[in-house]
């Protein structure tokens, strides 16, 4: 069972990379934000089909929502349209590493800005190494740019 | 070189809007039910998106145009497994997984399907075989994640 769930939430994590490959082809085609529109659109028209055949309209709390609650799309629109445009620039597993590692330490602030929560010493140590990959990636980025250019700059010369 | 650093700040920035928007979903899902909040945002996600086009061609005095004059029709359908996500990840969230659990092997799945991208350049990434300091790169990644989502009480 706990197999099944786990599989589940690997093809969760699959369905996301697919989701932003397809936005990034699109922005390649139409434009990050026009991409950004479509998939909003696609996935608002998806999903009020989903919530038709499953239910799930639950509306009667929602005048208690803060104003801040409904700013997710603006947020997410934002995002799409970015991630739209480095993706292709960047290439793919570049995104994902900047794109988990910006998601990650945010969370942790948001978390303990709004919800108070303390910050363990072992996420502060989880921080650490996720800065200490994306600065090696960085420098390994750096490297190989320079050595292109040296071997092109060799092969002119 | 410069326009590169842009990029590099762009993804990262592109995690922290990610990240805002999970918090506002979350808090908008508190007082409904998440399949619900999800259409919702989408909703004014593409109202929010429409008014960025309009606010680039009017700054701009032009349309935003892509590279690729012409590209499948099948691109369009990115919002299709991105709503998807939403309800997978409310059945894991509420699994023996739990929320960090869910977490965990998302990313897994995504790092997964990055590395295939790039190795076979698909959807208009450039074909880029994976180098030793990529799997460094990843595992730091993962591993400091997933510290920090099991690390807190």
């Amino acid at each position: 069972m706990m197999s099944g769930y786990i599989f589940l939430a690997v093809l969760n994590g699959l369905l996301i990379g697919l989701s932003r490959a397809l936005n990034g082809k699109l922005g390649l085609m139409i434009g990050p934000l026009r991409a950004s529109f479509w998939n909003h659109l696609v996935g608002f028209v998806f999903l009020a089909a989903v919530l038709m055949i499953l239910g799930g309209w639950s509306v009667e709390n929602l005048s208690a929502a803060p104003a801040l609650a409904w700013l997710g799309g603006t947020f997410g629109a934002l995002f799409v349209a970015t991630n739209s445009l480095v993706l292709p620039r960047l290439g793919a597993i570049r995104t994902v590493v900047l794109v988990i590692c910006g998601q990650m330490v945010a969370g942790l602030l948001i978390d303990y800005l709004a919800n108070d929560a303390a910050i363990e010493p072992l996420q502060l140590a989880g921080i650490a190494i996720i800065m200490l990959g994306v600065f090696a990636a960085r420098l390994s980025g750096t490297r190989k740019a320079s050595g292109t250019a040296g071997q092109s700059a060799a092969k002119t010369g | 070189m410069i326009g590169r650093s842009a990029d590099w700040l762009s993804a990262l920035a592109a995690g922290a809007l990610l990240a805002v928007m999970i918090a506002c979903n979350g808090l908008l899902a508190k007082h409904s039910a998440p399949v619900f909040a999800s259409w919702a945002a989408h909703g004014t996600g593409a109202a929010a998106a429409l008014l960025l086009v309009a606010g680039w061609s009017r700054i701009f005095k032009r349309q935003e145009a892509g590279t690729q004059k012409k590209g499948p029709a099948w691109a369009y359908l990115g919002g299709v497994p991105g709503a998807l996500t939403v309800v997978l990840a409310a059945i894991t969230t509420n699994s023996p997984l739990a929320l960090s659990g869910t977490i965990a092997f998302m990313l897994v799945g995504q790092v997964i399907f990055g590395m295939a991208m790039d190795c076979f350049g698909l959807f208009g990434v450039a074909k880029r075989p994976f180098a030793a300091t990529d799997v460094a790169v990843v595992a730091l990644v993962l591993s400091g994640s997933v510290l920090l989502t099991f690390g807190g009480r």
